[in-house]
């Protein structure tokens, strides 16, 4: 310890305040400006550190998560697909080719015999085997399907709403190009993915902005309140959380009638998991209250008069923001998988509406893993946007956390 | 050397059933298979077969395979004895049974015209035990037979008036048991058994009377009691439940092979219970030495990939189905508004005409099947084109034509049509959700009648949940498979065409009014339906094949031109995969229930296994 204890004893002689003993000092306000950066002189570089916001700061920190950066920039690529969905798909996803069941995934090639043509795919000939009941493609090297890009294709309501038949690239009509392969009724996989893309990933975000504002304003009230209150709130939970989700599930989506138009059911399955999701959240987010709400800012910000919603929206929730932000990129990959499970039981989605679960339940059987198993294909990017969705997740907390 | 080892098996299954030990064996007139005349060859006796069923109530399927019945269809349709030695019929009217000599239940006690009195006066006659009566088979003009025993193995029953039903009842997949082991029965009924005796095992099983008891323990299709003595090939030796289900061969099975063999060859049929979604799966890696029974068209390229491996072949046996599915809309709806609708038969037709059974054929069946309503198949006797094809050919102009005729005229702005009622015609139909072949044909059907302007929902359930739904009125249309007599000849039963049955899910109501006799349901209002039932009756009373022809072409016509079910295609394929070793599975062969009893026809008892 080389500091001495008596430091600020009066003993010193510089101290700009008077000796004991002696006459009072006037009562005496500077007029000259202060400058607070006069006192320690700043580097520009230093300057862009100290004097930045919260949110550059969290930016900075996110920036060196390299993986959390891909993995941000892949999700929002794939939710601006989301918007052009018929766009981007080759063709219209329920268009049958009855010429082409189970075609397996084709390839793109550029040059034909040595010589350049732009992208094209080689026709298939079809013949029915017989002897395995199969139909069998073999790659017809002669005929040549030109691709084209930003062409007229299948017609489709965008968004179910403004018809269009405009496609990134095409075949011409009639002509096999799938690059994904086809599926039992000849629909083309690639573009059931695309659309499959909108719902699946689409109800993960609809589902957590239910389920958050659950479990804010109820975790919230729980947490601030206290007393009984938090004894209902907590019993509701543990009733809750005690329920076995999958039969919950069953039960709640065995409600929804048949004749629900899918958009409808789609909507209903999104508030079912967020009806559901929002226990673990209010637990949460009524713990975090419960220490912070003994803070002394919380105290002083009563006594100014500040009502319970502002104490909770203005000081409290900022407080535990990157723990909000961490479960919320850490719960929409759930509500994905529980979509996809929802729907991988028969449960959930249901034809014409395409998901990637509904289009795993279509695989789920031993012919498409031992004779068709480009079907199973949908289950790539379900692990690609989990995966990046906790990569994504860990960034952000890493980034906000004010605790380190 | 057979004799021997014969003789050795024989005393052990009977010291394995626990009874005292009596000279097994066929009887001294044994039914006796001349295999080189069914192209089939001598085997020897022993071995061991895996098969895989899904659920345990799926055990009956071994009475259906083992196939012995009183009667049975030989290779041309034809009745002949099979459990019996002889039957003299006159006209119809007085059937005369004779028994087999020496022939014995499979724990050795005598088969003899007892089992059949027993269940004739005790069982049959006693409202405890048969609250409804007598069956439906053994009335005529509802009137019961006089039965007399001529001796211990002769029995006569004769009626006032013909009864074209009682022989083929009890050659049916489903038999009529007209016998039962009354020496192991009694023990169970009130009239023989100790009442002390009787009352501690009623509590003991906990039931509520000895007529439960009764039942419980007497179950003869169903043969879930080890302890029931059969007369069919293989015995259940395995208390339910139980994933692993053992029948060992009935060392008193009344068939030899033209060697002297005493069938069947296998000593043990072993019948595993699994999911049935993985039993394609299991077959694929020759799991099962003989499968058929939840193996679909769908799975073959896979099966046949694993064949070599998996030590087996697949053979394609035609369904004997009359349709691979129908969609059957219920003219008993509860809802006014659909039974309105689909009691006109402009409906009906239309919906069936707004079918493109072309494209299903192509993308479901692989073009194998033929496209047609649900009718007879060209292989039976009353097939005629225009039954399977009536209303079965794509139209889309003559479907709406139809529909406009009906009043179904105006529509929304997305082209669905009203109905009368103003409601859109927005049918929901529900399947017993067991095979994606069928949610895969709906979905086409869907896109299909788009184009006629009909909405259609699927909805999966489950068999026994939809069977109730249906009979009480709050399904709409639900989809089944065809006619099971697909492969009819004039002097099966055609009940399945007319309203006599209340699981009759076009008109559960009508065919309820017919089974309860007049007490339940409501008659028939529609006039054509009224003449099915009609006609029915006629065929009951039916004396001679000439008749009984006529009368089956009728209801066939009625029933096809009026499109009561929409059949879709027939004559699907279904995979049957054998083991390499298992032989005697004939080549070809027709997959159906009746009158088939699918694997049962074609003699499993005469399937043997190479080393």
């Amino acid at each position: 310890m080389s500091k001495k204890p008596n430091q600020t004893g009066g003993v010193d002689t510089h101290s700009p305040l008077p000796a004991d003993g002696a006459e009072k000092l006037h009562h005496y306000v500077s007029t000259a400006p202060f400058d607070l950066r006069s006192v320690e002189k700043l580097t520009p570089e230093q300057e862009k550190i100290y004097f930045a916001s919260q949110l550059t700061l969290m930016w900075w920190k996110f920036k060196r998560h390299r993986v959390a950066v891909w993995s941000g920039i892949f999700l929002l690529l794939l939710y601006a697909s989301v918007l052009f969905s018929e766009f981007l798909s080759p063709w219209n996803y329920q268009t049958r080719h009855s010429k082409y069941i189970y075609v397996p995934p084709q390839s793109i090639h550029l040059f034909h015999e040595g010589e350049f043509q732009g992208p094209f795919v080689y026709g298939l000939s079809r013949k029915l085997n017989l002897e395995t009941m199969t139909r069998d493609y073999t790659v017809n090297t002669k005929q040549i399907v030109k691709l084209s890009f930003f062409c007229n294709g299948d017609s489709y309501h965008w968004m179910g709403l403004i018809p269009g038949n405009n496609h990134l690239v095409c075949a011409p009509t009639g002509k096999p190009f799938f690059l994904l392969g086809t599926d039992r009724l000849g629909r083309d996989m690639l573009s059931r993915i695309i659309q499959g893309a909108r719902i699946s990933l689409t109800i993960g975000l609809l589902g957590i902005a239910v389920s958050f504002l659950l479990g804010i304003v109820i975790g919230g009230a729980a947490g601030y309140y206290g007393g009984w209150v938090d004894m209902i709130v907590q019993r509701i939970i543990e009733v809750l959380q005690s329920i076995p989700t999958i039969p919950l599930w069953l039960t709640l989506s065995a409600i929804m009638p048949a004749s629900w138009s899918p958009i409808v059911i789609y909507f209903g399955i999104t508030i079912i998991l967020g009806l559901l999701d929002w226990t673990g959240l209010a637990r949460a987010v009524r713990s975090k209250l419960l220490s912070l709400r003994e803070e002394e800012y919380v105290l002083a910000a009563r006594l100014i008069g500040a009502s319970p919603s502002r104490i909770i929206g203005r000081h409290l929730i900022p407080g535990f923001m990157s723990h909000l932000i961490a479960s919320a990129t850490i719960t929409i990959p759930t509500m994905i998988l529980g979509e996809t499970a929802l729907s991988f039981l028969g449960l959930g989605l249901r034809e014409p509406i395409t998901s990637w679960g509904v289009l795993l339940n279509e695989a789920q059987s031993i012919n498409v893993v031992a004779v068709f198993p480009w079907l199973m294909l949908p289950v790539v990017p379900v692990i690609f946007v989990i995966i990046a969705f906790n990569f994504l997740g860990d960034g952000l907390r890493d980034a906000a956390d004010p605790y380190k | 050397m057979t004799r021997l080892s014969l003789f050795c098996t024989c005393l052990l299954t009977a010291a394995a059933v626990a009874l005292t030990p009596v000279l097994a064996g066929p009887p001294d007139e044994p039914r006796i298979i001349n295999l080189p005349e069914l192209e089939k060859s001598v085997g020897k006796k022993g071995g061991s077969i895996d098969i895989l069923m899904g659920k345990s109530k799926d055990i009956r399927m071994m009475t259906v395979y083992s196939g012995a019945r009183l009667v049975a269809y030989d290779q041309t349709f034809q009745l002949q004895p099979d459990l019996l030695k002889s039957i003299n019929i006159d006209s119809n009217k007085s059937f005369t049974l004779h028994l087999r000599k020496g022939h014995k239940w499979s724990d050795g006690t005598p088969f003899t015209t007892e089992d059949f009195r027993y269940w004739w006066e005790d069982v049959a006659n006693n409202e405890t035990l048969e609250k409804s009566g007598v069956p439906q088979q053994m009335l005529s003009n509802g009137k019961p037979p006089v039965v007399d025993i001529i001796d211990s193995h002769t029995i006569r029953y004769t009626w006032e008036e013909v009864n074209p039903l009682f022989l083929t009842a009890l050659a049916g997949a489903r038999p009529l048991y007209i016998y039962m082991p009354a020496h192991y029965m009694k023990q169970y009924h009130e009239k023989y058994a100790d009442p002390a005796k009787l009352t501690a095992l009623i509590e003991s099983e906990k039931v509520q009377n000895w007529a439960s008891l009764h039942k419980r323990f007497g179950r003869q299709y169903r043969p879930e009691n080890p302890k029931l003595p059969t007369l069919q090939a293989w015995m259940n030796t395995t208390k339910l439940p139980s994933e692993r289900i053992v029948f060992k061969a009935n060392p008193n099975f009344h068939r030899i092979d033209n060697e002297g063999t005493q069938l069947p060859y296998l000593d043990q049929v072993i019948m595993n219970i699994v999911s049935s979604e993985i039993i394609p799966a299991k077959t694929g890696t020759g799991e099962s030495a003989l499968q058929a029974r939840y193996v679909r068209f769908d799975n073959y390229a896979f099966l046949k990939q694993g064949a070599e491996a998996g030590g087996y072949k697949v053979l394609l046996w035609p369904s004997g189905k009359g349709s691979e599915m129908t969609l059957i809309p219920n003219m008993n709806s509860a809802d006014e508004g659909f039974r309105n609708a689909f009691q006109d038969k402009r409906v009906r037709r239309a919906l069936s005409l707004g079918i493109n059974r072309t494209e299903i054929n192509e993308t479901i069946f692989f073009g194998l099947a033929r496209e047609g309503g649900n009718s007879v198949l060209p292989s039976s006797p009353l097939y005629k084109d225009e039954f399977a094809d009536a209303w079965a050919m794509h139209n889309v102009d003559k479907a709406n034509a139809l529909l406009d005729e009906a009043g179904f005229d105006k529509r929304t702005s997305d082209g669905t049509r009203l109905m009368p009622d103003g409601r859109e015609f927005e049918i929901i139909i529900e399947t017993a959700g067991e095979q994606s072949q069928e949610t895969d044909i709906l979905q086409l059907i869907t896109d299909h009648w788009k184009s006629i302007g009909v909405k259609l929902f699927v909805k999966p359930s489950q068999r026994d949940i939809l069977r109730r739904r249906v009979s009480s009125g709050e399904t709409v249309m639900s989809t089944w498979e065809g006619l099971n007599r697909g492969l009819a000849t004039p002097d099966m039963n055609p009940e399945e065409l007319a309203p006599v049955s209340s699981v009759q899910a076009q008109w559960p109501v009508w065919g309820l009014h017919f089974e309860s006799k007049g007490s339940g349901g409501e008659a028939p209002t529609d006039e054509k339906v009224k003449r099915l039932s009609e006609l029915y009756s006629k065929w009951r009373a039916a004396g001679d094949r000439d008749q009984q022809t006529l009368i089956w072409e009728e209801m066939l016509s009625i029933f096809t031109d009026e499109v009561y079910t929409i059949g879709v295609v027939s004559g699907g394929l279904q995979p049957i995969v054998v083991s390499n070793k298992l032989r005697n599975v004939p080549e070809e062969g027709i997959w159906a229930f009746e009158p088939t009893l699918y694997f049962g026809h074609y003699l499993p008892d005469t399937f043997w296994l190479e080393e």
